[in-house]
């Protein structure tokens, strides 16, 4: 019953959405295809604030990357796809979000200690009780059968 | 081994496409990124103590095509890995994965994009590698839409490929910088078997002051239980952002992925386990060099105890991309898990060095952790790594080694190193 209520008010929203859309095809967006790169700019372009307004036509304020974007940029992630492409490559998000990569981000690039790389040192030990208190955030990289390889040896 | 054969056949064949075809094309450009790894270190396998491993990684990348603007464009990355000791570490001597190989079309109206191939796809409900089509676009000022079908790359090595299916999309509503809603779905086919079907909505609200309110829910329609709902709140006060925030988490929603279910995820789904997460993460921009963060989290469970985790972070950032910075935190899960945990970290990492010294950086980091009951008899963990490097060929060339050490419950004196040299190729 909650089930059918959930997909018939979602679905409902969606033909909502679609037809409102179909009313005007016309976008008026103006993104560029690349920003401009540090070596163009002189400085990293992640403090989006120091160069755009708000009120233009992005809320730059939720890409500015402060020290702990790196662990929680998922709403831009989920949202703004389109926005990380202008700067970042899939292969950069790929260290963490791939099919199945076998060397863990922190010691892949090793000497970036400045980026906040997940399971730094030991995490073998660590993962014991943080897998326990909340096991959510590691589904999100290992929960499919291939990046679940990692977690085979001993799991099963 | 089959796997890789194959994977390197495709691998081959899309460098040679993404390398002939783009010279058809006027303004293409030719991007090539590699990085080859090879670590040294010891492990007890089946047949001997302390025998070498020397796995060799080569990570790459190739991008052609119309890069910097719009147009047609070919993309590929992937990785492969061989253990020259072949000594039965690894259940394989090697291993790949193809990560993404796709053509891509990007038009300036209406952001129209549309990916041929193996690409990864970040939207909604979604994070999964498809082999396949998407096609996204702005529909009107107010609304995109995003679109997806083919093969989950993830269940290529589940029996076979016959019968899989995923597809799904996005559709949103935005409107400048006041609001955007997002409505989801995603479904996914093993062998004909339904794996997951999941329908998310995701919402940002941008209100006065700079205030953003974040939302995502997700509903799996195969177990029929909402998996999740994260909302998140971002306060700017002066110099300081705050952001509270609330998770819940059904375990059968959430980890249920039908037959394709991985333990210790399986497992985890059938506990009827419940978890609301709620604290606060506060960030004070003190200068153009000085930032301190903390963060307080509580794990409340609906069946095991709760749990909860503190964390303080300073850090100072100089030219380029020196920082240097503490963290120390604390993890209090004795009811939950069983122990305790108090982490120490500092870190380095000093980009000044170039027309200085002969070496262009120099990185270090270093990890405490004390355990409140011991783990394989060792109520500590030590980590240290020391690192550096030097660019050549105007930096398109760099080279960098780093070894570390640990001491913790798994390894006694461990040392390890490792080599790494990134070539990046660029040509307009």
């Amino acid at each position: 019953m909650a089930k059918k209520s959930v997909l018939s008010i979602l679905t409902l929203l969606a033909i909502m959405l679609l037809v409102a859309a179909c009313a005007g095809l016309k976008s008026n967006s103006a993104l560029p295809a690349k920003h401009p790169t540090t070596a163009e700019l002189g400085v990293p372009p992640k403090n989006c604030i120091e160069c755009h307004e708000s009120g233009e036509e992005l809320p730059y304020q939720r890409y500015v990357h402060t020290a702990d974007f790196g662990k929680n940029h998922r709403p831009e992630a989920t949202q703004g796809e389109a926005v990380c492409a202008m700067c970042h490559q899939t292969s950069f998000c790929n260290d963490c979000h791939a099919t199945r990569v076998e060397l863990k981000p922190s010691l892949k690039n090793q000497t970036e200690t400045y980026r906040s790389m997940p399971h730094r040192g030991d995490y073998l030990s660590r993962h014991r009780i943080d897998g326990r208190v909340d096991p959510t955030p590691c589904f999100r990289c290992h929960g499919n059968p291939k990046s679940a390889r990692t977690c085979a040896n001993c799991h099963g | 081994m089959r796997r890789v054969t194959r994977y390197r056949g495709i691998f081959l064949a899309l460098i040679l496409f993404s390398c002939v075809l783009p010279t058809y094309v006027s303004g293409a450009e030719l991007q090539i990124k590699s990085d080859t790894i090879l670590r040294l270190f010891q492990r007890d396998t089946a047949t001997t103590d302390d025998a070498t491993v020397l796995p060799g990684y080569e990570y790459l990348q190739v991008d052609a095509g119309h890069l910097s603007d719009y147009g047609v464009s070919f993309h590929l990355y992937g990785w492969g890995r061989n253990d020259f000791a072949d000594n039965d570490y690894y259940e394989n001597q090697t291993a790949g994965e193809l990560l993404y190989g796709y053509m891509e079309y990007r038009q300036e109206a209406n952001r129209f994009n549309a990916k041929l191939g193996r690409f990864q796809v970040f939207s909604g409900v979604a994070n999964d590698a498809v082999d396949g089509l998407y096609l996204s676009g702005d529909l009107g000022d107010y609304f995109d839409l995003s679109l997806y079908g083919g093969q989950p790359g993830a269940l290529d090595s589940e029996q076979g490929r016959s019968g899989d299916s995923i597809y799904g999309g996005r559709l949103a509503h935005h409107l400048g910088t006041h609001y955007e809603v997002g409505v989801s779905y995603k479904s996914i086919d093993n062998d004909h078997d339904k794996t997951a079907e999941m329908i998310g909505v995701d919402m940002s609200l941008f209100l006065p002051a700079n205030i953003g309110l974040y939302g995502y829910s997700a509903y799996n329609n195969e177990t029929d239980d909402w998996a999740e709902h994260s909302y998140e709140l971002r306060i700017p006060v002066g110099s300081v952002l705050f952001k509270p925030y609330y998770q819940h988490f059904t375990y059968e929603g959430y980890f249920g992925t039908g037959a394709n279910a991985v333990n210790p995820f399986r497992a985890l789904s059938q506990t009827g386990e419940k978890l609301s997460t709620y604290g606060v993460d506060a960030l004070w921009q003190i200068n153009t060099n000085w930032t301190l963060g903390g963060k307080v989290k509580i794990f409340d469970h609906d069946k095991i105890d709760n749990a909860e985790t503190y964390s303080a972070q300073l850090t100072w950032q100089g030219d380029g991309l020196t920082q240097y910075g503490g963290e120390i935190g604390h993890t209090s899960a004795s009811d939950t898990a069983d122990n305790d945990y108090t982490l120490v970290r500092l870190f380095g990492y000093c980009d000044a060095m170039a027309g200085q010294f002969w070496l262009d950086f120099v990185s270090a980091d270093m990890l405490m952790t004390f355990y409140k009951n011991d783990i394989y008899s060792e109520d500590s963990s030590f980590f240290a790594s020391l690192g550096t490097g030097k660019r050549f060929l105007n930096d398109a060339l760099s080279v960098t080694l780093s070894g570390d050490y640990s001491q913790d419950p798994y390894f006694d004196d461990d040392l390890r190193g490792m080599l790494t040299m990134s070539y990046a190729y660029d040509k307009q």
